[in-house]
C-alpha cells in the first residue's frame, strides 16, 4: 500500500522547521545573500534542532528520518533559503557513503562527530573531474597501517566549514574508475587546507570552497568499502542524494509561486489586480502544476529509497524535473513581479539565481538524462 | 519541585478567514496550536526546572481536540501531560476553565508554582490564571517580564502600563506570563520523537466528580462576526493638500 499520510511527530516537524524558517531564515536572507558570509548563527541553530543529521541513525543518537521526511524538511527549509538547505543537503549527501558502506566503528567516529555538531563535506569533484569522476586525481598510498592523501578538491559544499570529509582519490589512475576509494578524513588532520571561497551567483549562504590535500595521513581503518569500490560509493551515494536537491528545488518553487500568487492579488493595473488576468492566472496555474508534479517524483523517488526498491532512475528524474521546474517557475515568478522581480530590493532575482545551481550540482541535468537513459536502453 | 503549565488548544487565527460580505468568521480551514503566550509559560517553566531540577506538568482542558494536543506540550520540554477534554468543556468560559483546571491541579496533587500564559490568542479575557489561583488558594503575580526562584521565595518583575514593579511571593503561588519573559524555544527533531515516550494522563469530569454545574459556563457566546476595515484611498494632491486633509480628519471626528 503507497500510503502518504504522515505521523503526528512528523507534521510536528514540518511544523518546527516551518517556525524556524519564517522566525530565524527568513529575516536574515537578504543579508547572508548579499554578503555572502556563512551564517554560523543561523546553522548553529540548526544543528541544535537536529536538522544537520536528518539520516542519522537513532543508535547514533540521530533522529534517523527517512528520505520522505528528510526531503519534507528540506524542502520546508528551501523555502526560506535553499543556500542553507543546501548546507543540509551536503551533510546528508556525506553521511550516505558512511550508511551505505560504513563498520561499526566508522559510523561511530562519523556519526559522532556529527551529533558533536560538526558538519561535513563531500569531496569528488575536482578541477578536471567533474561529470567524469572516473578522472579524479587525487592520490591515496597505502604506507603501513595509513593511506596518504595527496590532490585539489574543488566546488566542495561545506569545504571550509566542515569538521569531516569524505574523499574521492584513486589508488591507480590507470584503472579510471576502478581504482578509486573512499576514505573519512577528519577536518584537523595535518596537511588539510581549504581555498578561497567561491563568489557564487546564487546560494550564496552555502559554502563552497576548495580543499587541498597535501600528504594527509588517515588510519588504513578509514577506508570505506574496499578499494576500488570507490566509483561505486560515489554513484550509490549521488543515487540516493539526488531527490534532496529535488526537494530544495521544490522548495524554491513553492516560494516562486506563493510571492507570485500574493503580488498578483495586490498589484493593479488598470484598475484591477494583476490576478483577474487570464493570462497570468493561467502562468500561476502551470506553475503549480509543475512543482506539484515536482514535489511528487521527489516523495515517489524517496519513497523507493526507504522501501529498499531501485531508485536510480527515478532519483535522477526527480531531481531533474524538479530542478528544471525550479529554474522555469522562478523565472515566471520574475516576469510576473515585473520591473519590481528583476529588482534586487525584491526577493525574487534571488529565487531565480538560487534555481540555476540545482540543475548543476549534484551532477549537471545532462548527466542526469545520460543516466535516465542508460537505464531505458539497458 | 513540581511545576504545573497551564495551555490552551486554540485556534491559530492566522488560519481564520473572514468573509468580507457576511463578516462571518470562517474556522473550517484552521488548526489548534498551542495559545502564543501559554508556550511562554512552558518556556519558563522548562527553564525553571532546567536551573533548579524538577518536574513540569503541563495540563489543558477543553473539548475532544484538546486531546490532540499532548505530543505538541511535551516536545517543547514538559515531562507530563495532563487534559480533560469532553464536549461539555467545548464552550468553556474562564469561570468553567478555572474550575475544571483547579480540580485537575488538586488531583495532580503538591505543587510548588503554577505558570499560565497572560491570556489566550482567541478571547485574551485574562481571568483563568487569576481565578484558578482563586480557587486553589494560592497568591496570583499577574503580568510577569521576569521571574526568578530562590528558596521558596519567587521574584517578579510585572510589567504595568505606568511602569514596572518588583514583587515578590511564597511558594506555591501562580504568575501569569507576558510574551516578553522568553524566546519559546523550537522542538528539536529529537525532543519531538521523544514526545512520544512521555507520559500522557487523560483525566475525565468523572475522574474528578465535577458536576456539571460547576463546568457550566457563566456566559455563553451568542454570535460572533468579523471586524472589516474598509479603506478609501483618497489621494490629495497640490498646494492646499494639508489643508484639506485636516478638514477630512476633523469631519471624520478624528481630530
Amino acid at each position: 500500500m503507497y500510503d502518504m499520510s504522515l505521523t503526528e511527530e512528523e507534521n510536528l516537524m514540518i511544523q518546527s522547521v516551518k517556525e524556524f524558517t519564517q522566525t530565524t531564515i527568513a529575516p536574515a536572507v537578504k543579508e547572508i545573500d548579499i554578503s555572502g558570509e556563512f551564517p554560523w548563527d543561523i546553522v548553529n541553530k540548526l544543528i541544535d534542532l537536529g536538522l544537520h543529521a536528518m539520516p542519522v541513525p537513532a543508535e547514533y543518537g540521530g533522529p534517523g528520518l527517512s528520505s520522505v521526511m528528510s526531503a519534507i524538511l528540506a524542502e520546508e527549509l528551501a523555502k526560506g533559503c535553499p543556500g542553507i538547505a543546501t548546507t543540509v543537503g551536503a551533510n546528508g549527501l556525506t553521511s550516505y557513503p558512511i550508511l551505505l558502506t560504513g563498520t561499526e566503528a566508522q559510523k561511530k567516529l562519523y556519526f559522532d562527530l556529527l551529533m558533536s555538531g560538526k558538519l561535513a563535506a563531500f569531496c569528488l569533484t575536482e578541477p578536471n573531474a567533474g561529470s567524469d569522476a572516473g578522472a579524479v586525481a587525487t592520490t591515496a598510498v597505502k604506507e603501513g597501517g595509513e593511506y596518504v592523501l595527496n590532490g585539489q578538491k574543488t566546488f566542495i559544499t561545506n569545504g571550509g566549514v566542515a569538521g569531516v570529509y569524505t574523499v574521492f582519490a584513486t589508488q591507480d589512475k590507470s584503472k579510471g574508475i576502478k581504482g578509486l576509494s573512499a576514505f573519512i578524513v577528519e577536518r584537523d588532520r595535518p596537511g588539510i587546507s581549504v581555498g578561497k571561497e567561491e563568489n557564487k551567483m546564487g546560494i550564496r549562504a552555502s559554502n563552497t570552497t576548495d580543499v587541498f590535500l597535501e600528504n594527509v595521513r588517515i588510519p588504513a581503518d578509514h577506508l570505506l568499502g574496499k578499494e576500488g569500490e570507490g566509483f561505486k560509493i560515489a554513484m550509490q551515494t549521488l543515487d540516493k542524494a539526488r531527490p534532496i536537491v529535488g526537494a530544495i528545488s521544490v522548495g524554491l518553487s513553492q516560494a516562486a509561486l506563493d510571492a507570485s500568487i500574493k503580488y498578483s492579488k495586490e498589484r493593479q493595473q488598470f484598475g484591477k489586480p494583476i490576478c483577474a488576468n487570464q493570462a497570468l492566472q493561467f502562468m500561476l496555474a502551470d506553475m503549480a502544476i509543475q512543482t506539484e508534479a515536482a514535489r511528487w517524483l521527489v516523495h515517489r523517488a524517496c519513497y523507493l529509497i526507504d522501501a529498499g526498491l531501485p531508485y536510480g532512475k527515478e532519483s535522477a528524474i526527480a531531481k531533474t524535473f524538479a530542478s528544471d521546474t525550479a529554474m522555469k517557475v522562478t523565472t515566471d515568478a520574475v516576469q510576473i513581479f515585473g520591473g519590481y522581480g528583476y529588482s534586487r530590493d525584491y526577493p525574487i532575482e534571488k529565487m531565480m539565481r538560487d534555481a540555476k545551481i540545482m540543475q548543476i550540482f549534484e551532477g549537471t541535468n545532462q548527466v542526469q538524462r545520460m543516466v535516465i537513459a542508460g537505464q531505458l536502453l539497458r | 519541585m513540581k511545576i504545573i503549565t497551564c495551555y490552551k488548544w486554540a485556534l491559530d487565527e492566522e488560519d481564520i478567514i473572514i468573509d468580507k460580505q457576511s463578516r462571518e468568521v470562517i474556522t473550517g480551514r484552521a488548526k489548534y496550536r498551542i495559545s502564543p503566550y501559554d508556550r511562554n509559560a512552558l518556556e519558563c517553566g522548562v527553564r525553571f526546572a532546567e536551573a533548579n531540577g524538577g518536574e513540569i506538568v503541563a495540563l489543558t482542558v477543553g473539548g475532544p481536540e484538546t486531546a490532540g494536543s499532548t505530543k505538541d506540550v511535551l516536545s517543547r520540554g514538559a515531562n507530563r501531560a495532563v487534559y480533560i477534554a469532553c464536549p461539555e468543556l467545548a464552550a468553556a468560559d474562564s469561570a468553567a476553565t478555572s474550575r475544571a483546571l483547579a480540580a485537575a491541579v488538586n488531583k495532580i496533587g503538591d505543587f510548588d508554582l503554577i505558570i499560565c500564559g497572560e491570556g489566550s490568542s482567541d478571547n485574551y479575557a485574562q481571568q483563568t490564571g487569576p481565578r484558578l489561583a482563586e480557587l486553589l488558594g494560592v497568591p496570583v503575580v499577574s503580568y510577569v517580564s521576569k521571574a526568578e526562584i530562590e528558596g521558596n521565595m519567587l521574584r517578579a518583575e510585572r510589567k504595568l502600563e505606568d511602569g514596572m514593579e518588583a514583587v515578590e511571593t511564597p511558594l506555591p503561588a501562580l504568575i501569569t506570563v507576558l510574551p516578553d519573559i522568553n524566546e519559546a524555544r523550537i522542538p528539536s527533531l529529537k525532543q519531538i520523537l521523544a514526545a512520544g515516550r512521555k507520559p500522557v494522563d487523560p483525566f475525565t469530569i468523572e475522574d474528578l466528580n465535577l458536576p456539571a454545574d460547576m463546568i457550566k459556563p457563566l456566559s455563553a457566546r451568542l454570535s460572533t462576526q468579523g471586524a472589516v476595515t474598509d479603506r478609501r484611498c483618497v489621494v490629495l494632491q497640490g498646494d492646499g493638500a494639508a489643508i484639506e486633509l485636516v478638514g477630512i480628519l476633523k469631519s471624520e471626528g478624528i481630530c
